[in-house]
């Protein structure tokens, strides 16, 4: 284990075999999910429940 | 592998975003919305003939303050989970053999490739701003900027991990670390080309200071916990490990005499 996957890529080899491409899928789609609701929505409603936060964490808003 | 990489990255995002959310609760939300209700009151004074009501349709939240106050928090505790399982699960799973340093300075060397990455890069062109200001680029093209930085940041962060990877073996870990910080001048670069968003407060300047520096701290705070929670977990399973191979190899010369 220690050799094999001690590299950027070897890593990469790795979790290419241990996921498969629809658990890869669901991963990346609920992390640009949350991400783009956190940061970016401005959608009223949304934008000013989270008005507090955004200015708290510094994200740029309205 | 992969899974528990991604576990100990998302546990760390929950401890570092509850204690995240108690401060967006019990200081960031006050604050804000005394600063929402300062630069109200300053707005309707300045324009005080116009009618009531028509003109502070900017700050009219759609949603009643419990509501703010309570998806922010949640927001907070999610914001925690979401660099947790990104930066210190996902990330920390590729990049960790390309991390300079050993155990938890690996952890706190993401941390600051991640609060780069994620706030100080973009704040180089967009500071934190307190709320009610007026600021000169339309939205769509901060979020762009905010985004571009964002990208920047990281292939930044990356760029010196790698210059300070390839550095250290034929230079030693000083020179390699003082080249290494070289390529952080890319992003002043850009910010100083990046259009120039001109900003206008009716707050007292006091205020807008120590809003940013609240902001500043309360990022900062967050990556630490993150990088503190992660290094701890990920002592415990080093140990764990460590010590089932210990077993293991006594338990074989036990049985082997």
């Amino acid at each position: 284990m220690a050799t094999a996957n001690n590299t950027v890529h070897g890593r990469i080899e790795q979790a290419r075999m241990e996921l498969t491409p629809a658990q890869m899928g669901v991963g990346l789609a609920l992390i640009a999910a949350l991400g783009f609701a956190l940061l970016f929505v401005q959608e009223p409603m949304m934008h000013d429940s989270m008005h507090n936060f955004r200015h708290a964490a510094g994200i740029t808003c309205h | 592998m992969f899974t528990s990489y991604l576990k100990r990255g998302v546990k760390a995002g929950v401890i570092a975003g509850l204690i995240f959310g108690l401060f967006m609760a019990l200081v960031a939300n006050p604050l804000v919305l005394f600063a929402d209700e300062l630069g109200q009151v300053d707005h309707h004074a300045v324009d005080g003939h116009h009618k009531e009501g028509t003109d502070s349709a900017h700050h009219d939240s759609a949603v009643s303050m419990t509501v703010t106050n309570g998806v922010s928090i949640i927001s907070g505790v999610l914001w925690g989970l979401l660099l947790g399982g990104v930066i210190f699960g996902i990330a920390f799973y590729f990049l960790e053999p390309a991390i300079p340093g050993t155990g938890g300075m690996k952890s706190y060397l993401l941390a600051v490739a991640g609060f780069v990455t994620v706030s100080g890069a973009p704040w180089l062109v967009l500071p934190p701003q307190p709320p009610g200001v007026e600021q000169a680029l339309p939205t769509e093209t901060r979020l762009i900027l905010y985004g571009g930085m964002m990208v920047a940041g990281a292939l930044v962060c990356l760029l010196a991990g790698f210059v300070f990877g390839r550095l250290r073996d034929a230079n030693g870990r000083i020179i390699a670390a003082i080249i290494a910080v070289l390529p952080f001048g890319l992003l002043v670069i850009l910010a100083v080309l990046s259009p120039v968003n001109s900003v206008e407060s009716s707050l007292p300047p006091e205020l807008t200071a120590g809003l940013t520096g609240m902001i500043v701290f309360g990022q900062a705070l967050l990556w630490l916990l993150l990088a503190g929670a992660h290094a701890r977990l990920h002592r415990r399973q080093t140990d764990r490990q460590a010590s089932e191979i210990m077993t293991s190899h006594t338990d074989a010369t036990a049985t082997a005499d």
